[in-house]
């Protein structure tokens, strides 16, 4: 396995000189290159490499660094290995490269993150909605949307969920209702 | 069917009730993740057939609306639609609790917390999620309010129908619907 | 003469689409010439509610991320957690988890068997099948409280002990569910309906499966053993003894018999699970849930679904809520990319009889 994980790490170095890695105990290694190289080292590792499985595609928002990070998953089913591209993309004006000639399936994680990030995917060709409807505002999953004030000024609440306060009188006074045995033993 | 002697009138109530109270036919849409309780429901162990519970694969033929858990707005949308399209008599069931107050969901951007603001709900059933029985209970209850003539939420939906209407929108920015005409 | 195309919607309220979502295709009189899914019907926006949660608070949620089978999500989210912090299992958590895991796919294969025959218009498998999928869940309802969602794995181990007596009830079923698989091949397996249905429909290409995505039973249903237990071994999956079925074909036929010598294998795990259980503690004690923070990093956690592979990437800042947890779900590659290939050439009547096959779950492709 280590020797496996040492050859891989090599050859990586060697064909993309910008890569830093990082190591990981057991079958994990991790890359991290810039955007622009991300189709080159994806193409490698597929066809070159054995890495024909997409596992995965994340993105996560640093707020605080102005930066998104996305994150590819690859498994190679011959090594058992998994390997990790991570790349960074500005937050003021994410744009990356279309992936999803690679693996087919990229289409649809891209078009999540589109949608839910504002990542645009040059050349990416599908509908513009995914998962949301007529969505007006920001990409919700990014850290500066607040759901609860959103889902408080749009949807109606009912009354009567604000705090954590015991209701069990007030169930015992509303219309005949009688509290089973059991619930009354219960103290908070 | 309508007499114009009163007293006749309520036996052909009585007589319209009690059968609407034994045949209703469930639409099969599983709105949500309720809709992993029905198929227990419907099959050997508890049998909701023996109350005249079963699916239908239209809304024209369906009497009962199961919402079973929460609508985000997208399948709001459509299941305002899918209720309109539904004939007379019709009844709607908020099935799990974030159909009565958002659930685990209350502060989610995409769901509606309260369902009965939208569509005339005549039983809630509680519980995350409500177990068979739980169901079968709340058939029950749906039963009881149509003998008693209680059940009227379609009745309810047409006189305010511009309150319903407002709240919709609201929520539904783009409403690109036909108005159906009863 | 060509004829015109005319495009159809199937769902999202049709009975036989498996769930709340939408298959849009072009038909040339009966054969598909195009099919688009369109989802988001049940996004509910979970990774942003987490990201808001604690770290315990989030198992809420997890378990709803997909309903017929929740266990493998709330395993591989514990699994990252534990990653993350270095945190240690005793030995008989993780048998139990095993357990807990094989419990729930048996349970997801039966309504499976009934979704499956039920789209091929074989009602009386559906009434059976469902009906015996009850004696797993009243297991889970004593172990864990609740039947269908039991937020029963937790980070350190399991929430509770197994009950008195609880092992030889888990035996008692499994007797029970193994005579009864017999009067299911009757019934499914060899029935002239279900075969000449599904021989030959929905063929996934062996050559451009692993690149396609295919995952779990699909895959192996052309014939490539694949599978997370045994290639990325979790819990103590490489301490049993069982077989990964593989089937040639890439039909739903072949799809159908992968399945069904995996609830045989579930039921021999299950009893080896119950022989080899170490006594001992179950549980290691986290600290108070409201001031536990993780280390910061990521951790990649992989689980072996009834659908495939399911994925949790978690991604901690060093505080006391997740920063991020990206769920990645078999039927999120299944019913897109690989449902749009596979209905072209197919006819209209099959359609709910290969998304059956594939296992889509929509939940876990929205959210």
């Amino acid at each position: 396995m280590e020797e496996i994980k040492s050859t891989i790490i090599q050859r990586i170095k060697t064909h993309f000189s910008d890569a830093t890695e990082k190591e990981y105990p057991y079958n994990r290694v991790d890359f991290s290159v810039k955007k622009e190289t991300i189709p080159a080292i994806l193409f490698y590792l597929k066809d070159e490499m054995g890495f024909k499985h997409l596992s995965h595609i994340s993105c996560i928002d640093w707020l605080e660094e102005n930066e998104f990070e996305v994150v590819f998953i690859v498994w190679s089913p011959t090594d058992k290995i998994k390997v990790f591209v991570h790349t960074r993309v500005d937050r003021e004006n994410p744009v990356m490269d279309n992936v999803d000639m690679i693996w087919r399936q990229a289409n649809t994680y891209e078009r999540e993150m589109r949608e839910m990030f504002g990542i645009q995917f040059t050349g990416l060709e599908a509908p513009e909605e995914f998962l949301l409807e007529d969505w007006e505002g920001p990409p919700p999953m990014r850290r500066d949307f607040d759901t609860e004030a959103y889902a408080t000024n749009t949807y109606w609440e009912r009354p009567g969920r604000e705090d954590a306060k015991d209701i069990r009188e007030t169930i015992e006074k509303r219309s005949g209702e009688i509290l089973p045995d059991f619930a009354k033993k219960y103290t908070r | 069917m309508m007499i114009n002697d009163k007293n006749s009138q309520k036996i052909v109530d009585i007589i319209q009730n009690y059968a609407r109270k034994h045949s209703l036919w469930i639409l099969a849409y599983g709105t949500g993740c309720g809709a992993i309780e029905i198929p227990p429901t419907m099959t050997s162990r508890y049998d909701a057939e023996r109350l005249g519970v079963r699916g239908a694969a239209t809304p024209r033929q369906a009497d009962v609306l199961l919402i079973t858990g929460y609508l985000t707005t997208k399948t709001l949308k459509r299941v305002i639609r899918v209720y309109e399209q539904m004939q007379d008599p019709k009844y709607v069931i908020g099935f799990g609790s974030c159909t009565i107050n958002g659930g685990m969901y209350w502060d989610s951007y995409n769901t509606i917390k309260a369902l009965d603001r939208y569509l005339p709900v005549d039983v809630f059933i509680n519980g995350c999620m409500p177990r068979p029985e739980a169901v079968l209970a709340g058939f029950a209850k749906l039963q009881e309010l149509i003998q008693a003539g209680k059940a009227d939420g379609a009745r309810k939906y047409k006189e305010n129908l511009e309150w319903y209407r407002a709240n919709q929108k609201k929520v539904i920015p783009n409403w690109r619907m036909p108005e159906y005409n009863w | 003469m060509r004829e015109k195309a005319t495009t159809l919607y199937i769902g999202p309220q049709h009975p036989g689409i498996t769930g709340n979502m939408m298959v849009r295709v072009k038909v040339e009189g009966d054969t598909i010439v195009k099919a688009t899914t369109e989802v988001g019907y049940l996004h509910r926006s979970f990774e942003k509610l987490i990201e808001k949660r604690n770290w315990l608070q989030s198992f809420t949620l997890l378990c709803r991320f997909c309903v017929p089978e929740p266990d493998p999500v709330e395993e591989s989210y514990a699994r990252a957690v534990e990653l993350l912090e270095g945190r240690e299992v005793p030995e008989r958590a993780k048998y139990i988890r095993v357990l807990v895991l094989e419990l729930a796919r048996i349970a997801s294969y039966l309504l499976w068997y009934g979704g499956q025959s039920a789209s091929l218009g074989l009602y009386t498998i559906g009434q059976w099948s469902v009906g015996d999928r009850n004696y797993i869940l009243d297991l889970f309802e004593e172990l864990t409280g609740g039947r269908v969602y039991h937020m029963y794995i937790w980070p350190g181990g399991v929430r509770r002990d197994l009950p008195k007596g609880f092992e030889n009830k888990v035996l008692k079923t499994m007797d029970y569910l193994e005579k009864r698989l017999d009067d299911y091949d009757d019934l499914m397996f060899d029935n002239t309906i279900f075969r000449k249905r599904t021989q030959g429909v929905g063929i996934i290409d062996k050559e451009k499966a692993v690149e396609w995505g295919v995952v779990g039973p699909p895959l192996r249903g052309c014939g490539i053993r694949s599978d997370i237990r045994i290639d990325d071994p979790y819990e103590v999956y490489n301490k049993l003894d069982f077989v990964v079925p593989v089937e040639e074909g890439g039909d739903i036929w072949a799809r159908a018999l992968v399945r069904r010598q995996e609830i045989r294998q579930s039921i021999r795990i299950i009893r080896q699970v119950l022989d080899n259980i170490p006594a001992g503690k179950y549980y290691n004690k986290i600290p108070n849930p409201q001031k536990w923070a993780l280390p910061k990093g990521d951790a990649y956690t992989r689980t072996e679904a009834v659908r495939g592979e399911v994925g949790m990437y978690v991604v901690s800042d060093g505080g006391t809520h997740p920063r991020r947890a990206h769920f990645r779900g078999a039927a999120y590659v299944h019913a897109i990319t690989l449902l749009e290939n596979l209905l072209v050439g197919e006819n209209i009547s099959d359609i709910a009889a290969i998304m059956n096959s594939l296992g889509t779950c929509p939940p876990e492709i929205e959210r």
